[in-house]
């Protein structure tokens, strides 16, 4: 007994470090990228303010990035031109592999399909870390207004207002998208400065609802100030079962094909979420170095619970899986991409 | 939880060992990043964030709330000796600071300002308190059209602020609203006045401009002019002993001008609560009462202490009304507040109406942390004025390059760009020239933070209740007092003029 039990061990000590080894082949190849990395130091750039989630999701995952990468990682906020500004920055960056940052795939998408000025980067060119959170996005609505549905929604009587912040930005087109789907009776009313001041207008009752992230939403439905009425998704997520998602409600009300390509266009667009990306043409180690770190950073037991403690989502996605999402949600259908050029343009 | 009880809750929690120390050193981080220029509010949360992961609640707040709470008080005093706004909101401590320390009374302007500042935080830390019960209703009070027809009544103080010269002074106003254009227009996705340059699609960034405006252009006049800041005395410093005597002195008028510290501050508290204005405009709007209101208008602007004064208290006040909406709805009335709601997240605190129900100790942490903080803000910030007001007796042609250099840092660090730079150094120019010509630079500024507000508000306010949006009761009342102290101020302006002829 005692014989077998030592046996099975010893096999077992002999085992797993081989079939560590098979899983990562390039292991020994790493050397050298883990050589350049220990002690150096790594920019994470991101494109937005202090405060905001993207600065919070860097936040949270840098101190596991340092742990498994060895470096030194500085985050260093470049706002600018909703985010554009720092995506720029990140893709010039020299090709060293010092430099990573935090982008907001979808807008880097469709202002790309747009070709809206200033935009330097190609998507796809970016070097993928990987994916920390896809969008959850969602349509919420005040407690206190005149409707609990989205059915009611469907066949209220009147124009009803949806708050939103800039023409093209991402609260717009969402409300876009939904109107051209379900061929909503509404007015986007665009032009607030963020979207707590959206929230406000919601609380004033001076609109009815906003597209927005799950994440921003939820603790107002926690309290009971908002609902929510409508999702993203493949699927309802368990959190919020009673809001259909849009893909549902677009397949009862039959909204033809080509809406249907619109739709499916969007969701490939919320899939992109919030990719950690290095200039294009860094070294091939050093990027298989990072994309590794970045997943043993993201899988850190310690990190997941830190992220929970802080309502913060994370639907994590390799490297290479990102890079696919990345190359999907570029390729659409022209009646698909045409709206999405519209809408980004501000011309709907 | 009752009031009551979260009020003893909160005060025994901010004394507790578990929590003073954090807001002690929050608050004296917040004061030397105040007196760097450039540096905001802003910045000191944004640094404070990473250490709140392995932080209580209740003392992660008082860490990150008090580095927010003295930053306007060493701001001030930079603004004061070193004609260098320590951040935004100082640049109306500007127009009296810097006058009254080169008649030799630097120590006595920053006494006043220090204590005003405690008290002005006090009254609005007092007031948030008051409002606890109402909080949800008076932080919807005001939605774009009351924010329209508000910014209005503020830019109408442009009248007061430069009275001595009218034409000059609504010259630059309405250049700073056409340079509140500038970027890409939300409502159209039209880029305005941007030379198809990538980087003024967002506008111009108010950090940089504040900079140039008011301390890259004492720089070049310094520069200039020769000498040292402190050109009133034969060359040599001012004694230690002399420059407390100042302080105490400063803090004594205070003190007695309670009742104008009273009225700024409350000014400060309503604009706090009215999102998206920020501190700077109504640190100009208490100023401006602040004269409306002197027996001595004539010396505002070369050295008045109440203009000093008024600006500091309501510079402060502004934190509890720009926490109100915070805490009652988790909306962030400013960028300040945004990062503010960021770091309670991380303490795992939740905001909004679950708040105020079961975490109404941490609410009151929040109140004294204000108070406390600027306590702690006032009596450090006593010893800072020492060795700071030495470095002003020194020579321009050292102390200028240094200043320069620290200034243009702080254009840089706000956004990581360089671009801003060149905008401190663009407005410096224009600073610098106004200043030589007269022309009022807080005038401009005025004018360029409220153009943002009025025209986004504006166009909102017509989406939302169409053209005739204030003929509702806010508004309405609004319009009313604009109309009212318009009129009244021509009708000033007019009665003098005669009076001279």
């Amino acid at each position: 007994m005692k014989n077998t039990l030592f046996r099975t061990a010893t096999a077992l000590a002999v085992m797993i470090p081989a079939l560590f080894m098979a899983g990562h082949s390039q292991a020994e190849d790493l050397s050298a990228a883990e050589a350049f990395y220990d002690g150096n130091t790594i920019n994470w750039i991101v494109p937005y303010s202090p405060g905001g989630g993207y600065d919070e999701y860097s936040r949270l995952i840098i101190p596991y990035f340092e742990k498994y990468t060895g470096a030194r990682v500085r985050l260093q906020n470049n706002p600018g031109a909703g985010g554009m500004r720092g995506a720029n920055d990140i893709y010039r960056a020299p090709k060293d592999g010092l430099t990573v940052g935090i982008v907001n795939g979808s807008a880097l998408v469709t202002n790309q399909l747009a070709g809206i000025e200033g935009a330097i980067y190609q998507f796809e060119s970016y070097g993928f870390l990987g994916r920390i959170v896809a969008d959850q996005r969602v349509l919420a609505i005040s407690t206190t207004g005149d409707f609990d549905t989205i059915e009611e929604m469907l066949g209220a009587g009147s124009t009803f207002k949806i708050g939103a912040t800039g023409l093209g930005g991402s609260t717009y087109v969402d409300a876009l998208v939904a109107g051209e789907l379900f061929n909503l009776d509404q007015d986007i009313i665009h032009g607030f400065d963020s979207s707590s001041v959206i929230r406000q207008a919601m609380l004033r009752r001076d609109i009815v609802g906003m597209w927005g992230s799950y994440g921003s939403a939820i603790q107002d439905v926690e309290d009971g100030m908002q609902k929510i009425v409508l999702q993203s998704g493949q699927e309802r997520t368990d959190a919020i079962p009673n809001a259909p998602t849009v893909l549902e409600l677009a397949e009862r009300m039959q909204v033809g094909d080509e809406k249907m390509a619109v739709l499916r266009a969007w969701q490939g667009l919320n899939d992109v979420g919030r990719p950690v990306v290095t200039p294009p043409g860094i070294p091939a180690d050093r990027l298989a170095f990072l994309q590794r770190a970045f997943e043993q950073a993201m899988n850190d037991p310690e990190m997941i619970e830190e992220a929970q403690r802080s309502g913060r989502d994370l639907t994590f996605a390799n490297g290479e899986r990102m890079a696919q999402i990345a190359t999907d949600a570029a390729v659409m259908p022209e009646t698909a991409e045409a709206f999405f050029v519209e809408a980004v343009a501000g011309g709907i | 939880m009752g009031i009551l009880e979260g009020f003893v809750g909160g005060l025994f929690q901010a004394f507790s060992f578990d929590v003073f120390p954090y807001l002690l050193v929050g608050s004296l981080f917040g004061l030397i990043v105040g007196v760097i220029p450039g540096l905001s509010g802003h910045f000191a949360m944004a640094m404070a964030i990473p250490f709140l992961y392995t932080m209580e609640p209740n003392a992660g707040v008082a860490f990150i709330l008090g580095a927010h709470a003295t930053v306007a008080q060493g701001g001030g005093i930079t603004a004061i000796l070193f004609s260098t706004p320590g951040t935004g909101q100082n640049a109306a401590t500007m127009l009296d600071g810097p006058p009254m320390r080169r008649q030799g009374l630097g120590g006595q302007a920053v006494g006043a300002a220090l204590l005003a500042c405690f008290m002005g935080a006090t009254f609005g830390a007092v007031a948030l308190a008051i409002l606890l019960p109402v909080l949800q209703e008076a932080s919807l009070l005001f939605g774009p059209p009351e924010i329209v027809i508000l910014s209005f009544l503020a830019l109408t103080f442009v009248a007061v602020l430069g009275k001595e010269d009218m034409a000059r002074s609504l010259v630059v106003a309405l250049l700073g609203l056409m340079l509140a254009m500038v970027g890409l227009d939300n409502v159209t996705n039209q880029a305005r006045f941007t030379f198809d340059s990538f980087a003024l699609i967002d506008g111009l960034p108010l950090v940089p401009v504040i900079l140039g405006l008011f301390a890259v252009s004492e720089m070049f006049d310094l520069f200039i002019r020769g000498g040292s800041l402190s050109d009133s005395s034969d060359g040599k410093a001012m004694s230690m002993r002399e420059t407390q005597r100042q302080i105490f002195s400063g803090m004594k008028i205070t003190l007695q001008k309670w009742w104008l510290v009273m009225r700024c501050s409350s000014i400060g508290t309503l604009m706090g609560l009215v999102p998206g204005l920020g501190s700077a405009p109504a640190a100009f709007v208490a100023y401006g009462h602040a004269k409306q209101t002197s027996k001595d208008k004539a010396s505002f602007g070369k050295g008045n202490i109440e203009g000093v004064i008024g600006a500091e208290a309501a510079n402060d006040a502004v934190e509890g009304g720009a926490l109100a909406s915070t805490i009652a709805f988790g909306i962030p009335g400013s960028s300040s507040m945004a990062i503010l709601l960021g770091g309670l997240f991380i303490l795992g605190m939740e905001t909004g109406p679950r708040m105020m129900i079961s975490h109404l100790d941490i609410v009151f942490v929040m109140i004294f942390t204000i108070v406390i903080g600027n306590l702690i803000g006032t009596i450090f910030g006593m010893f800072l004025v020492n060795p700071l007001t030495r470095a002003t007796f020194l020579r321009s042609s050292i102390l200028v390059p240094v200043l320069i250099c620290i200034v243009f840092t702080g254009a840089y660090v706000v956004h990581n760009a360089w671009f801003e730079m060149v905008i401190a150094l663009v407005f410096g120019i224009l600073g610098y020239v106004m200043k030589e010509l007269s022309y009022s630079r807080a005038a401009m500024l005025i004018g360029l933070v409220l153009g943002y507000a009025i025209e986004k508000n504006l166009y909102l306010a017509l989406q939302l209740d169409g053209p005739r949006f204030y003929l509702d009761p806010i508004p309405l009342t609004l319009v009313v007092i604009t109309l009212v102290f318009l009129g009244w101020n021509i009708w000033t302006f007019i009665r003098d003029r005669k009076k001279e002829a």
